[in-house]
């Protein structure tokens, strides 16, 4: 009878901590519909030139179904308003960053000390090798193959002049001179026209604003100019059309409409778009897997780039691209 | 194998009864839980699946027919421009009309509009709205929508979305189109040639209408299609190009409107189709069988909490319900138990009516075992008083110091052989007295002991009177209760024939009648009147004149406890004519096996008769073979 009771007893108690279980599992269920927040810290977040990027950004948070806020920076993001701003999300509650690192030495420090509060991926550029020897231990990047933008852009030179450069000039502009990608892409295409028999005249780095716009139209003439990022090649276009660059031919790289407009209208003779819509898409999706999953790692992600001329520029796999760059 | 089954059973011990109702309320409790719950899962999880499907053809439907509006507007746009504007000029002296009539129109639909524009059959551009600058080279007679319309001049052509690329844009923007394409007639210097009327439709609107729709978080989509399965809007546009996302939208395409069922990439899902009249476009919902069960987490948990629930309040009624049944059980056993330990409690009496008379009839059945415990006690004390009384009636102090008298009186007056009969008839009656301590025994030996007894008595009062033995053979080797002539013999001398002169008689008789055996002792002497009769048998507590204490009553018990009620005494009585007490008894033939079961008492052996088919006495030929009914 003692044994019946006490069984009764014990299979009630049983039966209300299930009760008590599930409600627990409920209630904690309810919680979990708050989505998981990440903010995307760009310089000049607001250029035409992250328009892919940000449309690929908002197609993962929507399949990932995290919430993604790209945080509106100006051109010219020093390191300490960078620290600034990603604390500020962080402290807004944000659960990880993907972050465009500001070229300079002490960048990588900077984000090392912020990826042990919260997951962070860089995009668009690596930080500086030697703040970060062991390559693939650090944190992790989403980019284009740089090196090669700056191979393919070479290819495409030396492929309309056959394979030779013999006597021709050339020079190169990009906005950072500190920037990992620009030295890629720049050491990717002196690699490239190494021994084609082309002279490098100048190389010119720096914002260009007015000033530097006259800066860069006062270079000695040469027979190409290429454009190593969006902001240099929509200047060299822009100059290009105004018959400012006595006659130089543009080559560039680029990720703006106004970069594909220069292109569409002669002002530029190619053009290699990295796929900044992946670099966005795949940066949100791995953040979001880490997220969900503790033991996920980040990794490195390589995107591809495409190569426009103008006869091509509106067959359906680069319409495609356009139409992320419209978005 | 049988035995260990049969020694399986005999450890096993039953249930009680609270825990067998218990366990089987449970059981069926849970069963009809579980398989309500299940039910009704299946029915809510089937019925939300037709709502979704019905919500969804009812909202593609909607959709579907906003697509056709607009897109039934564009050609509306279309014939206007091509009846009111292009027929009715010439291009070379009505460009401003035509320019105007075209311009009225694009102004009045340019949220849905990207441009107008009008080709001849060399492609080159005759006039557009918004006026803008054509591009260096657009090679208009190659793109698709040009080609197509010329391909089939009847009809009008909807293009999939494509990059516009005819105006030069100073905004450095790339608008993305639906163009609609027809073949036309244009009159050009009063030359009518063909050309081609360009509409190109703003994709943001369709996309517009498609993201209304696409606003479901549980996985079910929508996206557009051409008859071809080429895209032309979806949610995941990008990443289907980039091969990040799959879609079926050729199979979609090669439906006609309907609900299919398909397994798509590993997934199982419906689709939904709608086609879009006039261009062939196929509007496809898509609902993955995640869907349907998206949210009925939540269900399935309320389901299994409120089954817990119920689980939890069935467990305390199903407590409550089982310890009302069988409480009044478990009571009336716990008192039945407590009575078997020797406990005398009252017998619970509760419950519903059928426990309350079965507590009612336990007890009865005690009360009747006790009543019949305590007369069986009594009936063996009055044995032992009876026996006792007998044991008395042997020694009667008196008896003896008189017989002793005689037989001195005897020797005194040398009648040696009256001394000697005395002597041999005294001992005769104390050796059939004892009888080793037995109460049946021989009739024969009872008969012996009354005339021992009278032979005494009628030396002692001097042969005042005189007796007379009259008994069957028969009845000789029959059972008797030892020492019950004794007393009637005793009163009859007393009270019946001392008084009279040498006239006094005992005549003793004895008679089988029916298998009972009559033995009689009849006097004539004084008689008694009726009321003394009367009391004879029933007064015990009478003070006795004369004798040995030893009344009637006293034997009357004696034969009723060893042979039952319906045997005894019977007294017949005058005055002055004298009494005949008769003894009534079973003719049972003497033998030591009835002996024995006689002595156990009426109840014992009427029972053992009964169980031995009333024929359990040994039948008296085997021992009596010299009586006369064997002969």
């Amino acid at each position: 009878m003692k044994n019946n009771k006490r069984m009764y007893l014990l299979l009630e108690f049983g039966l209300a901590l299930m009760v008590v279980l599930l409600a627990f599992v409920m209630i904690l269920e309810n919680n979990e519909e708050d989505l998981a927040r990440v903010s995307v810290i760009v310089q000049d977040s607001e250029d035409n030139q992250w328009t892919a990027f940000k449309y690929g950004l908002r197609m993962a948070a929507q399949d990932q179904k995290i919430e993604m806020f790209v945080v509106s920076t100006g051109a010219g993001l020093t390191l300490e308003e960078e620290r600034d701003v990603i604390l500020r999300e962080i402290e807004n509650g944000a659960d990880a960053v993907i972050v465009q690192p500001v070229p300079g030495a002490d960048t990588g420090k900077m984000l090392q000390k912020i990826a042990k509060r919260v997951p962070v991926m860089l995009v668009g550029q690596n930080l500086p090798k030697e703040e970060d020897p062991e390559s693939g231990t650090g944190i992790p990047v989403t980019e284009a193959d740089h090196r090669g933008m700056g191979k393919a852009l070479a290819e495409e030179l030396l492929e309309d002049y056959s394979g030779r450069l013999d006597g021709k000039t050339f020079g190169l502009i990009a906005e950072e001179a500190n920037s990992v990608a620009a030295l890629e892409r720049m050491a990717g295409f002196r690699e490239a026209v190494a021994d084609k028999g082309a002279q490098e005249l100048w190389a010119v780095c720096g914002t260009f604003q007015e000033e530097g716009e006259k800066t860069f139209v006062e270079q000695p003439k040469v027979d190409f100019v290429i454009a190593l990022d969006d902001g240099s090649l929509t200047m060299a276009g822009e100059c290009a059309s105004a018959n400012d660059l006595h006659g130089a031919l543009v080559y560039g790289i680029g990720n703006s409409t106004e970069a594909v407009y220069y292109l569409d209208t002669g002002a530029a003779r190619c053009l290699v778009v990295p796929d900044d819509f992946s670099i966005g898409y795949q940066s949100l999706t791995a953040i979001a897997k880490s997220l969900g999953n503790y033991f996920y790692e980040l990794q490195d992600q390589e995107v591809s780039y495409t190569v426009m001329r103008r006869d091509t520029l509106f067959t359906k796999e680069n319409q495609e691209i356009l139409f992320t760059m419209s978005q | 194998m049988r035995n260990k089954r049969l020694k399986r059973r005999g450890q096993w011990k039953p249930r009680g009864m609270q825990s067998t109702i218990m366990i089987v309320f449970s059981g069926i409790s849970i069963s009809i839980m579980l398989t309500l719950g299940i039910v009704m899962y299946v029915r809510f999880s089937v019925s939300t699946r037709q709502e979704t499907i019905r919500s969804t053809q009812m909202l593609m439907e909607q959709a579907g027919e906003n697509l056709e509006d607009y897109l039934v507007s564009m050609r509306q746009i279309s014939d206007a421009v091509y009846y009111n504007v292009i027929k009715e000029n010439d291009f070379s002296s009505s460009d401003n009309d035509i320019q105007r009539g075209m311009n009225l129109l694009y102004t009045a639909n340019r949220d849905n509009l990207k441009s107008i524009a009008v080709y001849n059959s060399y492609g080159s551009l005759m006039a557009a709205e918004p006026v803008a600058s054509q591009k260096e080279d657009p090679n208009v007679t190659k793109q698709d929508w040009y080609v197509q319309a010329r391909a089939e001049m009847e009809n009008m052509h909807f293009s999939t979305p494509h990059i516009q690329n005819l105006f030069e844009d100073d905004t450095f923007r790339y608008y993305w189109v639906i163009s609609l394409s027809r073949v036309v007639e244009l009159t050009n210097h009063g030359e009518s040639q063909t050309g081609v009327l360009l509409v190109d439709m703003d994709y943001s609107g369709i996309a517009r209408m498609m993201k209304q729709i696409n606003t479901s978080n549980n996985g079910q989509y929508y996206y557009l299609c051409d008859s071809n399965g080429q895209i032309i809007y979806h949610m995941r546009q990008i990443q289907i190009s980039n091969g990040i996302f799959q879609e079926n939208s050729r199979t979609a395409a090669s439906y006609k409107d309907g609900v299919y069922e398909e397994t798509f990439e590993g997934e199982r899902r419906k689709v939904i189709v709608n086609t879009i009249s006039y261009t062939g476009w196929k509007l496809v919902g898509v609902i993955p069988d995640s869907a349907f069960t998206y949210g009925m987490f939540d269900i399935r948990y309320f389901i299994i909490m409120v089954m817990l629930l119920m689980a939890l309040m069935l467990g305390v009624i199903n407590r409550v319900v089982s310890l009302r049944i069988s409480s009044p059980i478990l009571k009336l056993n716990d008192s039945v138990m407590e009575y078997e330990a020797g406990e005398q409690p009252e017998i619970y009496i509760g419950g519903s009516r059928e426990i309350r008379h079965l507590g009612e009839s336990i007890q009865r059945s005690y009360e009747q075992i006790d009543t019949l415990m305590r007369k069986i006690v009594l009936e063996q004390n009055e044995r032992r008083k009876s026996e006792l009384d007998a044991l008395q009636s042997q020694i009667n102090p008196h008896f003896l110091y008189n017989a002793l008298d005689s037989i001195t009186w005897m020797v005194e007056g040398e009648r040696n052989d009256e001394a000697v009969f005395m002597i041999s008839q005294l001992a005769r009656l104390f050796r059939i007295s004892l009888s080793k301590g037995r109460t049946v025994i021989r009739m024969q030996d009872e008969l012996q002991h009354a005339k021992s007894y009278l032979n005494i008595q009628k030396i002692r009062y001097k042969n005042r009177f005189s007796f007379v033995f009259d008994v069957e053979k028969s009845i000789e080797a029959c059972c008797t209760v030892k020492l019950i002539l004794q007393p009637l013999l005793e009163n009859a001398i007393n009270y019946g024939v001392v008084g009279m002169d040498d006239c006094g008689e005992i005549r003793v008789a004895g008679r089988q009648e029916d298998g009972k055996i009559r033995l009689s002792v009849i006097d004539n002497g004084i008689g008694m009147s009726k009321e003394e009769v009367e009391f004879l048998l029933t007064d015990s507590s009478r003070v006795h004149k004369h004798g040995s204490g030893v009344g009637l009553v006293n034997v009357n018990h004696r034969i009723q406890i060893l042979f039952g009620k319906e045997y005894g005494l019977q007294v017949e009585s005058e005055p002055d004519e004298g009494t005949t007490v008769s003894i009534l008894m079973p003719a049972i033939p003497f033998t030591e096996e009835n002996r024995k079961i006689l002595e156990q008492g009426p109840l014992y052996w009427k029972e053992e008769m009964a169980d031995a088919g009333g024929r359990k006495f040994v039948p008296a030929g085997t021992v009596n073979r010299g009586s006369k009914d064997e002969e």
